[in-house]
């Protein structure tokens, strides 16, 4: 899973610096308000008629505030609910079932097994959900509430309401609570739909045969004494290979993300007369992993960066094979008290890229694409002589490969091969391990990720990951709502629609909208080539390529200055603006991981922050313009 | 005709309650860059007292729904201020008392009218029982029993109308507000929204009503205010503003010829000008509630007027 954010370790430690944080930004936002609301009062009504206007404001609208009733804003948000189900909201529903009911004609690439390679459908069939899903509720939750505002405006149906004892802050809170409520009851229906939609597309099974099972040989003391492998049948596209003891139970290998197990049915002669395979298992799980920080060495073995391999996504860091780079993950807290059967169920997702292609050696061998050849080790960090010997493994594209490692580990020593403890011997006092990763084939690479290796301490519940996956959407759902009533109190319809639609792009798009306000005002053409809009435009009329600096002439110079202001202020805007990728935990339930709990919380605490001052810009937005024109 | 204006009295009509107060009040319309568009409200200065019916009059644009909407708050004043209850009138809290008919149905159309009156008793923060029994005594009162379960977006603009009444009314407010109470009614319906504003009268509140249906406001108002291009041109009772002081009408039955000659000497003696004698016309207002009573009472019968010809009588 791609995890270039931070989680803190607690909550609670976060907290507090999070609210001053946010404490700090409110104020500054309230003055530059305050600011530019009395500069524009000044110049319309001058300085003392504008300061006695912005201090009646301010004074009506904190005792407003104090006398709010809930049964107002649960009258107003009644009101939401029941116009959004008279609008026939619920067609929503209607529409997303039918793209679950068509989906499976689409979700599946390709019907060859040996294209499909390392497909995930999980992956693909969660993400699907999720990402229809987001789409789905963004829209109606942006058209909903950036319009029924302007309606009851432009209706007048507000007159009737405003003439009632009824602060404006209570109109702005029923709706975000209405428009919520409808929000929630519809992503209710759909994530019910949805899981339901998951589960059953990608339940299967395989038939096996004593026709498609070969002996295995026979070495004493091994798994496969009296075993037999074959092959499954095909369905869902793929198949698996399966190594049976000679009970005839096993599992299969992992295709597609699982795998099943098999026992044989014998009858009453102890014969084995047929083979059940069962469903599959760990596709739709929730891993809760322990990650470790990643440090990389170079070619010479110090303390390095990786190589880039040409890829302009600089995520990951490739090790070339072959040589002293190496990947070393430090782990903390482990305990034999953490892994009480003694193991540490290692899980890597690496990526491999190969300088050449063809056949290799066991290329391609039954269907299995066998892969790059690699090692871990794993070395305690205080005596990096004390290690246990090489580890080897082929690394799979973007395949998690799962590793037991045996609390008992064998070490190279002058006087020959001896025991370790993992425990006792590799592991620190205070709970650390290094994890040495290598690439051993020549002119091959290994790309890795911080988050690429971890040790998975237990699975969570699927069920109620799936259910923190739809949480995400909810929260970004809750703050579209939020943005698009606030923006309805002084904007018309359209222009609420497009600015809320402007505020999620740029939500989810943070970073690359930061980078090229920060490239404009830094004048960082390596960052983002052309300039801002000023110097864009002249480049267009002027036919210049991006890339070249323009000629410095006073005009440009002018242009430049300019588009640094407005590149400023635009960049303080998104500063202050959420970031939607932080609501989002689609990745970590496609990727089938568990969302901490620390995230949810985090979520909720941040979306709280917005809506609350969303709600009281709203309050203020409406109380300072006139319902009647 | 000649009128005089009466002397408006220096001293108020119910004790000193001054319900609404504007002092200097004015209103400009501006555009987006803060321009001068319309002046539609010059400075008035105006008191309306506790338990009076008061008229706003004037044509089309001369400021009367301004000053209706100066008074809810809707809009903000250019100069002057507003004061309903001794308080600003953009303020909130004042809305407690107050009812407003507005001049369209400018209700929600996908609530039916005993959602529409439960939405607005919670804005008062009616207790549920409370709000039950108001919604059925004004669903009563409007006759609306047979269509409370119907949106309002089916209902007739009467019908649309009297619910809109019922909800200025679900508070009991003690001042309500009418923009154009009778307008686009039928006589029925004029007679019968004239016949409520008097009845809260009855009951003590203050109700505030503009119209430009002239006949409408004469027979409720107690004291009328006449707008023109948003300025205040006259203020004071009706029955002052419009007693014609220089002339005499004298109304008799069972005159005859010699009778009606005696009294035009009389009227020659004393240097007096006799302007018209002849039979005084009813209103067509009385005339179509008599016919539509008639026809409830006797449904199947011809008017009044046919059968006498039919007998050979003369009209009038």
């Amino acid at each position: 899973m791609v995890r270039d954010f931070v989680i803190p370790s607690s909550y609670w430690l976060w907290l507090p610096e999070a609210v001053l944080h946010y404490l700090l930004v409110v104020a500054l936002v309230s003055v530059a308000g305050l600011v530019f609301a009395f500069l524009i009062a000044a110049v319309r009504h001058g300085p003392m008629r504008a300061g006695d206007m912005i201090y009646r404001v301010m004074a009506s609208v904190g005792s407003d505030l104090l006398r709010f009733s809930p049964r107002r804003v649960f009258a107003l948000a009644r009101l939401a609910v029941q116009e959004s189900m008279r609008r026939r909201v619920w067609v929503a529903l209607v529409v997303f079932g039918f793209v679950l009911l068509f989906a499976g004609w689409f979700l599946t690439p390709s019907s060859d097994p040996k294209e499909l390679g390392n497909f995930d459908p999980g992956k693909l069939y969660i993400n699907f959900v999720l990402t229809a899903t987001t789409y789905l509720v963004m829209l109606l939750a942006i058209f909903l509430s950036a319009m029924s505002l302007p309606t009851d405006l432009k209706n007048r149906t507000i007159y009737t309401i405003v003439t009632k004892p009824v602060r404006t802050g209570e109109i702005v809170l029923g709706r975000i609570l209405g428009f919520t409520v409808i929000g929630t009851v519809l992503l209710c229906v759909m994530g019910a739909a949805s899981y339901v939609f998951v589960n059953r597309s990608l339940d299967h099974t395989h038939e096996l045969t004593t026709a498609d099972l070969t002996d295995l040989p026979r070495d004493p003391g091994t798994i496969s004494a009296g075993g037999k492998e074959g092959f499954t049948s095909i369905d869902h596209n793929h198949r698996h290979h399966v190594v049976l003891d000679a009970e005839g139970n096993g599992v299969t290998d992992v295709q597609q993300g699982h795998f099943h197990r098999v026992h044989a049915v014998k009858n009453s002669a102890g014969e084995v007369e047929s083979y059940v395979v069962g469903p599959p298992e760990e596709q739709l799980v929730a891993r809760v992993p322990i990650y470790g920080s990643l440090r990389i060495l170079d070619r010479s073995g110090k303390q390095g960066e990786g190589i880039n391999i040409g890829k302009e996504w600089t995520y990951r860091k490739y090790l070339d094979g072959g040589t002293p780079m190496a990947a070393i993950w430090t782990f903390t807290g482990i305990t034999p008290e953490r892994f009480p059967d003694g193991k540490l169920p290692l899980e890597m997702l690496l990526r491999v890229f190969r300088t050449y292609k063809g056949k290799i050696a066991d290329e391609k061998k039954n269907n299995r694409v066998v892969g790059i050849l690699s090692s871990i080790e794993l070395v305690n960090p205080e005596q990096p002589s004390m290690k246990s010997t090489a580890i080897i493994f082929t690394a799979k594209d973007q395949v998690i490969d799962k590793h037991y490692i045996p609390r008992k580990l064998e070490r190279n020593t002058d006087k020959g091969v001896e025991t370790v403890d993992l425990f006792d011997d590799l592991v620190t006092k205070d709970g650390r391990l290094d994890l040495v990763l290598r690439c051993l084939e020549p002119s091959q690479y290994v790309g890795v990720a911080e988050a690429d290796v971890y040790l998975k301490s237990s699975n969570g519940s699927y069920p109620f990951n799936f259910a923190k996956g739809y949480f995400g959407i909810w929260m970004q759902m809750v703050l579209v709502v939020g943005f698009g009533v606030m923006l309805s109190t002084f904007l018309s319809g359209p222009v609420a629609i497009l600015a809320t639609m402007g505020i999620l792009i740029m939500g989810f798009f943070t970073k690359d909208v930061t980078d090229l306000f920060t490239a404009v005002i830094e004048h960082n053409y390596k960052l983002v080539p052309g300039g801002g809009p000023i110097e864009s435009f002249i480049r267009l009329v002027e036919q210049q390529n991006i890339t070249l600096e323009l000629p410095p002439t006073f005009g440009i110079h002018l242009a430049q200055f300019f588009d640094k202001i407005l590149m400023s202020f635009m960049r303080a805007i998104v500063e202050v603006l959420p970031n939607f990728n932080d609501y989002s935990n689609v990745q970590f339930v496609a990727d089938g991981f568990d969302v901490p709990i620390v995230r949810i919380l985090q979520q909720a605490t941040l979306g709280l922050g917005f809506v609350v001052a969303l709600f009281v810009a709203g309050h203020v937005f409406l109380r300072m313009r006139e319902v009647a024109k | 005709m000649a009128t005089q204006v009466a002397p408006v009295p220096t001293t108020p009509a119910v004790g000193d309650n001054v319900v609404v107060e504007t002092r200097n009040l004015s209103k400009i319309y501006r555009d987006f860059w803060g321009r001068q568009k319309v002046r539609a409200l010059k400075p008035l200065d105006l008191s309306i007292y506790r338990g009076e019916i008061f008229g706003l009059l004037g044509p089309n644009g001369s400021g009367k729904t301004t000053t209706i909407k100066l008074l809810l708050g809707l809009l903000f004043p250019t100069t002057g201020q507003a004061l309903v209850f001794g308080r600003d009138a953009t303020d909130v809290a004042k809305n407690e008392r107050l009812g407003f008919l507005p001049e369209e149905s400018y209700l929600y159309r996908f609530l039916n009218a005993e959602e529409t009156l439960d939405f607005y008793g919670r804005l008062f923060n009616m207790p549920s029982s409370v709000r039950r029994q108001r919604t059925a005594e004004l669903i009563d009162m409007v006759g609306l029993n047979w269509a409370k379960r119907r949106q309002l977006r089916e209902y007739s603009k009467g019908m649309a109308r009297r619910i809109g009444l019922a909800q200025a009314l679900i508070n009991d407010p003690e001042l309500i507000l009418l923009d154009e109470p009778t307008s686009g009614l039928d006589p029925i319906g004029t007679r019968e929204m004239k016949d409520l504003i008097l009845k809260l009268k009855a009951e003590g509140k203050t109700v505030v009503m503009c119209s430009h249906l002239l006949a409408d406001v004469q027979d409720v108002c107690d004291r009328i205010a006449i707008l023109h291009q948003g300025e205040l041109k006259e203020l004071g009772r009706v029955d002052s503003l419009l007693r014609m002081r220089d002339l005499t009408q004298i109304r008799a039955s069972g005159l005859n010829d010699e009778a009606k000659a005696e009294i035009r000497a009389v009227i020659e003696r004393h240097h007096g000008t006799l302007n018209s004698m002849d039979n005084p016309t009813t209103t067509l207002e009385e005339l179509f509630l008599s016919i539509v009573r008639d026809s409830e009472a006797r449904p199947g019968r011809r008017g009044k007027f046919e059968e006498d010809a039919k007998g050979g009588k003369t009209g009038g």
